[in-house]
């Protein structure tokens, strides 16, 4: 197996995420698999936009994975989209 | 308690940032009586029986946010816009802090266990062996509970090998330490508020959302709008509610409106140092252990329930008392309003009158929301000189305010502490104790919630989350930063 490209994740901590559950995704040493968190680059990030476009179809918090913005984030949905990521 | 990252909670800053959002806009009285058809489309999916009633809980939830007492006003017919021109006319009174939405309450049956699937109908069966009442009984190899005879002991939950017991209990009257919250006839919940501390566990712990606080936001927003100098009074807890360090909530709060901002930390020194001093007199004198007293739901308590407990107090005022006495003082004109996790607090600021208005973080997360106030692009406000009082910051976290007063008086290896870390039913019964039993201590320190402020029932973030980003203001630098400083450290 190659060496594969890490993936980047920005979680958005901007008031709106933070504040509607974008908190707990920070506590992602806790609830992310090492394996997977070996694979990833995370940081916290200024507004990513998402809240701010009265058209989007989902909620904050948002997180950008590889540059694609998921809404509607929770712990759940962010291990499973990151390990299909790294596993992928 | 109720996880704090729920749907719940989510609803409920939704409702209050679109509201805040028109009320700065101008057009609440014309938008109010959309606002629940807006927040709740035709199109989302239910958690409700359907979304007319989820409809009618957002009406009541701005209702709730307009201070209106809902047991109360009950007229359905009634427009939110009628509602929203008799609050911005007078404000409303403050007491009783906490309402509830009886169409919201789900009438949960009496508490009981129950005896899940999971039973292997074992050889040793030692529920049957200790249950004191002889209500287990076994049909098809799987034990039962005779309901009439059950008393709840738990016992059975405890001996069962195989977990297979629940304890299925009724949330909101589990989490009330002093049973002031009650099922009435019909099978609603209902608060008794002769009984009531104002500690806002009922409210924290019920999944249908429906006992509320009465929110003090419209006061406070009116005071902004009309352009009045408000002080903001930061609680201590502050710190790490908000992704950003605390130089930046400051910055973030001028930005919102406040015309200044103080630490109530600043208050929790001469706290500290008033209560050091009341100390070292009580053990000179020989009187025996003092309690602190800035936690307004203990005050509550011991005004309501505990009235041994009231020559125990230290006669301190809370941080929040000295804090608004500073801040009238620098600006005798100023409207003070406290911010913090707490709603007991709103009860203090009624006797105290120093206070003009109360915010919990929660509805101050709402506010920065509206007002597109993004507390991570703030600068760094200048917080001043802190030195004396940075200590005091831990006034928010169990064992803070101890180790203040402690730090502040001579000989601290001689007393004895004895921290109180969160009212539940259970430290309730050892508290009315200490009246034939004196507690074995010299400085009890209570605080009502389980770890401190940081967990009250306003907070924006769990303690877990909290925690991380205070504290120096490392952790709060943004995310990347901090892990070069942490990798640094490796």
């Amino acid at each position: 197996m190659g060496k594969k490209e890490r993936i980047s994740v920005k979680i958005c901590v901007g008031t709106a995420c933070f504040v509607q559950g974008g908190a707990d995704l920070l506590l992602y040493n806790e609830f992310l698999d090492p394996v997977v968190l070996g694979g990833c680059d995370i940081e916290g990030v200024s507004c990513l936009g998402g809240c701010k476009d009265p058209n989007a179809k989902d909620r904050p918090p948002y997180v950008q994975i590889d540059g694609v913005i998921h809404g509607d984030m929770t712990q759940e949905k962010l291990c499973k989209l990151l390990s299909e990521a790294v596993h992928a | 308690m109720l996880e704090l990252n729920n749907q719940y909670t989510v609803m409920k800053r939704q409702v209050h940032a679109e509201v805040l959002k028109a009320f700065f806009a101008g057009t609440l009285e014309q938008e109010v009586d959309a606002l629940p058809i807006k927040i709740i489309p035709k199109a989302r999916i239910s958690n409700r029986c359907c979304i007319y009633k989820e409809r009618a809980m957002v009406r009541y939830r701005i209702m709730a946010l307009m201070g209106i007492n809902i047991e109360t006003e009950d007229d359905e017919l009634r427009s939110l816009s009628s509602y929203v021109r008799e609050v911005m006319e007078e404000d409303k009174p403050v007491a009783p802090i906490l309402t509830t939405i009886s169409t919201a309450c789900s009438s949960c049956p009496p508490d009981r266990y129950l005896i899940s699937e999971a039973c292997r109908g074992c050889f040793a069966r030692p529920c049957l062996a200790n249950c004191p009442k002889d209500c287990i009984t076994f049909t098809n190899g799987q034990a039962h509970i005779d309901e009439s005879r059950c008393i709840r002991c738990g016992k059975c939950k405890e001996v069962c090998p195989f977990h297979a017991v629940v304890h299925i209990p009724v949330p909101c009257e589990e989490a009330c330490p002093v049973n002031a919250v009650r099922k009435n006839e019909e099978g609603y919940v209902e608060i008794d508020y002769q009984k009531c501390i104002s500690c806002g566990r009922c409210a924290m712990s019920c999944p249908f959302g429906a006992i509320v606080e009465r929110s003090g936001v419209m006061p406070v927003v009116k005071m902004l709008k009309a352009g009045q100098h408000v002080t903001a009074l930061i609680a201590p807890a502050i710190e790490g509610q908000f992704p950003g360090t605390l130089a930046q909530i400051k910055q973030a709060l001028l930005a919102t409106g406040f015309s200044s901002v103080m630490e109530v930390s600043q208050g929790a020194e001469t706290t500290s140092l008033h209560e050091a001093h009341e100390l070292s007199e009580r053990k000179a004198e020989g009187k025996g252990y003092m309690t602190t007293s800035c936690c307004p739901a203990y005050m509550e308590l011991v005004d309501k329930h505990l009235p041994f407990l009231a020559e125990r107090r230290s006669s301190a005022l809370s941080p929040m008392g000295y804090a608004a006495l500073e801040a009238k003082k620098a600006h005798p004109e100023t409207k003070t309003v406290f911010i913090g996790p707490c709603l007991a607090k709103r009860v203090e600021a009624v006797r105290l009158k120093t206070i003009d208005g109360v915010l919990t973080f929660s509805e101050l997360a709402s506010l920065f929301i509206a007002k597109g106030v993004d507390v991570r692009e703030m600068e760094m406000a200048d917080l001043g000189v802190t030195d004396s009082f940075e200590d005091c910051r831990e006034f928010a976290l169990s064992g803070g305010v101890a180790s203040c007063v402690l730090s502040r008086y001579a000989k601290a290896d001689e007393v004895v502490v004895l921290p109180v870390n969160g009212i539940d039913k259970k430290m309730f019964r050892t508290m009315k104790i200490w009246d034939k039993r004196q507690p074995e201590a010299n400085l009890i320190e209570v605080m009502c919630c389980d770890g401190g402020c940081i967990n009250g029932p306003g907070v924006v973030v769990k303690p877990s989350v909290a925690l991380k980003l205070r504290g120096g203001n490392k952790a709060a630098a943004p995310v990347k930063a901090m892990r070069a400083i942490v990798g640094a450290r490796e």
